[in-house]
């Protein structure tokens, strides 16, 4: 685990000149590289899965298809995140070992903007210090003198790590006594 | 071309399999009737396709393996070699190792490996020994046709055939000259004699018609069935006279007369072709006023008449051809993809008829309901293209019960009843594992040993029955033994021991049989007189509740065990009642609902403090579901609620929902790895109005309440403010 995070520092950063699309979450600005980002839709018609852990909304029907929504704030180990009229969910494709490509479907605040960000602007990630785990960070993008956080989505949306938590999340199944 | 080659080669692989499957089964049923001569003819016919079709593969170690094993099926077919069970083994295991010699070709591996090419020469050697053991018979064959008749020609392989062909074979598709070709396959045509006599003049002559007649020196070691074989497409359309190589010269005579050319020519026929010499010609001619001669050979019939008159097994030949080409061969993923697609039209179909209903215009309503209509028919027509029947699975068995009796030194016989039931192939495919061990679970230590089912006062041969119905929309398929039962005392006490039982509780019988269900129940030490008997049964349940399925347990103590097992029909729909809950919609399955009633907001209050409700003097425990999977109460308290009653095995609870919303059919879409670890919801379905309904999972439910309470108890003897943890945290 230790060894993929430092591969994923000294890679960054990964995609070099390219569109970004920015939003925020929990207040904080992020960005995500355009390419794993199949649409964005308007948040409704949820239908919660129980017995999951926080970050799992729950599943939504995209076009026949179910697809689970992920809170991008709970996942970071903050609050969920609260609804309001801007709130989106942008669907990116998410890996799994086991099954291939699968979308999953990331609970924003709010979009911002597409914007092209040049290879030298992004910074490598702080090995620590920022506000969420490290391993989920792929680089640094200055922006008007600001700092972005530019995510690692292959690593947020980890369906083997995210599986895993949910196994620890639900009550455990305890060896009769 | 290449291409087309290789799916032929494909469907070879598929059809010899068939093929092989099908032999073994006719030799596991020779090896009770050695006398049955129809399958001794399917095991050859089967043998001479499989090598016929390699030949055109140009596959040679399967044509050349298989020729030997055809060979000696031809001597049983001809009662010169007699059917014993070390032949049946041997046949056995030949079947195996040409089923190797596909695989080997399935797999494009360049060759058998060492250990294969060792029993392949082994299997040669023990063939040959047959081979040795039989040249004798030809030479009583041919001394007694000699004995037969006294005016017989010189003991020859030279057949006589004269075949004259009907106006109409040309319009029937038939081509005369292929038969004569084929005829060459058989042996050699040593000199043949065209006849065009039946010819009209110029004038009156059809193009399209045939006038042929041949007449054939013909020399070939083989039996008049397989050379009369050769004509059996034509024989409606064609007189076809086979006169044997011993045939006498009174059936020569017989022939002229049959002939419809004039005496003289038909005679120049049979002398130009060769098979009457111009001396004997005069024998024949002596004979003549005497004829027709009777033929005393039953064996050979010469009787053309009688060659004409069999075409009743050539009859029902040709109604299996048609109905093996009304099959097609369809690969699975496409079928996998018209499902899926039907799927999605149920649901769509689905959304357009709730839309309709909003429309006051009831045209649109009606058509909405005919689409509908053919929608649902369409899917019944899709799902039934998956579903086959059972027999193949069970009949697999035979060899396995066959084997595994031989080895444990058993006499056990296999009934297989309601092999025509049918259900979903992916169900078929998966319940062979499971099945495969509780049957031998019957065979090693359900079934005594035949000595001590004599002292028992029961008939030595054991018998295992499987049997398959359909019952309320599942699929049941029971595996009973006449064993010696489970020992229901010692299952007992060990799971009075493992806690299992709650001490002083007497449990139903069939309760405690289901408890060597228990992950880890039974080990050898823990049911010595039973050892074994269960290990790995929690794999087999396992296996079956991934199907969607349940199994249940049934044993009477020196009478039998009864194993059931009950199936969905299909993995890909599933016949649900839709309920809500709050905002949310969950469907349980049909097949565990066992009713349903209204919670009276008194019998409500009530119930909310004690946790369950009087079901006519049976206590019946509530989980509500509002409460379990935190839904925030959307109309608070004052709506009447409802309880669903749901069972499994003997295990039943209510399930406390706000609405009933009636049957529902509905396709199943899985979660995805991301609820893995979710215990308790099968899939999910969505709703015509789009919504996403939950699939609930009732006995993982069940389960996992069961093991949440017991959790719970256990940590409140510890410390009571573990209690709340315990429940799930997200409580």
């Amino acid at each position: 685990m230790k060894g993929l995070a430092d591969k994923s520092r000294v890679q960054t950063p990964p995609e070099g000149d390219g569109q970004y699309l920015t939003f925020t979450s929990g207040g904080e600005m992020y960005a995500i590289a355009i390419l794993g980002i199949k649409e964005i839709i308007e948040y409704g018609g949820l239908t919660v899965v129980p017995m999951m852990p926080d970050f799992v909304r729950g599943v939504i029907n995209l076009r026949g298809a179910v697809v689970p929504v992920i809170d991008l704030a709970a996942r970071f180990g903050q609050p969920n995140a609260s609804l309001s009229r801007r709130s989106c969910v942008v669907i990116v494709e998410g890996h799994s070992e086991a099954e291939g490509r699968q979308d999953i479907g990331l609970l924003v605040d709010a979009v911002s903007a597409v914007l092209d960000i040049a290879a030298s602007d992004v910074e490598p990630a702080p090995n620590f210090g920022a506000r969420i785990n490290a391993e989920f960070i792929s680089g640094m993008a200055r922006m008007d003198g600001k700092f972005v956080i530019v995510l690692n989505v292959d690593r947020v949306l980890s369906v083997d790590d995210m599986a895993v938590i949910g196994t620890a999340c639900a009550p455990a199944h305890p060896e009769p006594a | 071309m290449d291409i087309n080659l290789d799916s032929a080669l494909q469907t070879y692989i598929v059809e010899a399999r068939d093929l092989l499957h099908q032999m073994e089964e006719a030799l596991l049923v020779l090896e009770n009737d050695p006398n049955d001569s129809d399958t001794v003819d399917s095991l050859f016919r089967g043998a001479h396709t499989i090598k016929g079709s390699a030949g055109l593969f140009g596959l040679t170690p399967i044509v050349s393996f298989t020729h030997g094993v055809e060979d000696l099926l031809d001597r049983v077919r001809d009662a010169t070699l007699n059917i014993d069970s070390a032949l049946i083994a041997l046949l056995l295991a030949c079947t195996d190792h040409i089923c190797e010699l596909v695989d080997v070709v399935a797999e494009r591996s360049a060759s058998l490996d060492a250990q294969a090419v060792q029993r392949e020469n082994a299997l040669r050697e023990r063939l040959m020994t047959y081979q040795v053991s039989t040249p004798t018979s030809p030479d009583t064959w041919v001394r007694q046709s000699v004995i037969d008749d006294s005016a017989v020609r010189a003991a020859n392989l030279d057949w006589h055939i004269s075949l004259r062909f009907g106006e109409q074979v040309y319009r029937n598709g038939m081509d005369p000259f292929s038969f004569l070709r084929y005829l060459n396959t058989l042996g050699e045509i040593l000199h043949i004699v065209t006849t065009t006599t039946a010819m009209p003049a110029l004038p009156e002559m059809d193009p399209e018609s045939c006038y042929l007649g041949f007449d054939i020196r013909f020399r070939s070691a083989q039996t008049f069935e397989t050379i009369n074989e050769a004509f059996d497409f034509v024989r409606d359309d064609c007189a076809v006279h086979i006169l044997s190589p011993r045939a006498s010269l009174s059936e020569f005579a017989a022939l002229l007369g049959q002939l419809p050319e004039s005496r003289d020519h038909a005679e120049r026929l049979l002398v130009e072709s060769g098979s009457l010499l111009p001396g004997e010609l005069d024998s024949v001619q002596s004979q003549l006023p005497t004829q027709p001669s009777p033929s005393t050979d039953l064996e050979l019939p010469a009787d053309p008449v009688q060659l004409r008159g069999d075409s009743a097994p050539q009859a029902t030949a040709r109604e299996q051809k048609s109905r093996e080409s009304r099959y097609v061969r369809v690969h699975a993923d496409k079928l996998e993809e018209l499902i899926n697609l039907v799927g999605e039209l149920v649901i769509a179909g689905a959304g357009a008829k709730l839309l309709a209903s909003y429309n006051p215009e009831s045209e649109l309503r009606d058509a909405t309901a005919a689409v509908a209509e053919l929608v649902e028919k369409t899917l019944d027509c899709a799902l039934r293209m998956r579903m086959v029947p059972i027999g193949d699975t069970f009949s697999r068995f035979q060899r396995v019960v066959r084997d595994v009796s031989k080895e444990l030194g058993k006499d056990i016989e296999l009934e297989i009843s309601g092999g025509e039931t049918e259900l979903d192939k992916t169900v078929v495919e998966r319940i062979g594992d499971p099945l495969m061990h509780l049957i031998r679970n019957a065979l090693d230590h359900g079934i005594e040993a035949p000595a001590v089912r004599q002292a028992n006062g029961k008939q030595a041969r054991g018998r295992l029955r499987l049997n398959a119905f359909h019952d309320a929309g599942n699929i049941v398929v029971e595996i009973i033994d006449d064993g010696r039962g489970l020992d229901r005392e010692r299952i007992l006490e060990k799971g009075r021991e493992r806690n299992l039982v709650p001490a002083g509780a007497t449990p139903s019988d069939s309760d405690i049989y289901n408890l060597i269900f228990e992950p880890g129940f039974s080990t050898a030490e823990a049911v010595t007189n039973l050892s074994g008997r269960g290990v790995g049964m929690d794999v087999v349940k396992r296996n079956i509740t991934a199907l969607r399925g349940s199994i249940d347990l049934d044993s009477r103590s020196g009478e039998g065990t009864t194993v059931r097992i009950r199936l969905p029909l299909t993995l890909a729909i599933i016949d649900g009642f839709l309920v809500g809950v709050g905002e949310a919609f969950y469907v349980i399955p049909l097949e565990r609902v066992q009713e349903c009633m209204e919670l009276t907001s008194a019998a409500n209050d009530a119930a909310r403090r004690c946790g369950y409700i009087d079901l006519r003097g049976e206590v019946l425990p509530l989980l509500f579901m509002h409460d379990y999977f935190s839904i925030e109460e959307a109309g608070a308290g004052s709506r009447r609620q409802n309880v669903v009653v749901v069972h499994h095995l003997s295990k039943k609870i209510g399930l406390v929902v706000d609405e009933l919303m009636g049957e529902y059919q509905t396709v199943i879409k899985p979660l995805g790895k991301l609820f893995g670890a979710l215990h308790g919801f099968g899939g999910s379905s969505i709703l015509g109005n789009g919504a996403i309904a939950l699939i609930l999972d009732i006995p993982a439910l069940l389960t996992r309440l069961s093991e949440d309470s017991r959790a719970c108890v256990s940590k409140s003897t510890t410390t009571s403010e573990s209690l709340s943890v315990s429940q799930g945290q997200r409580s």
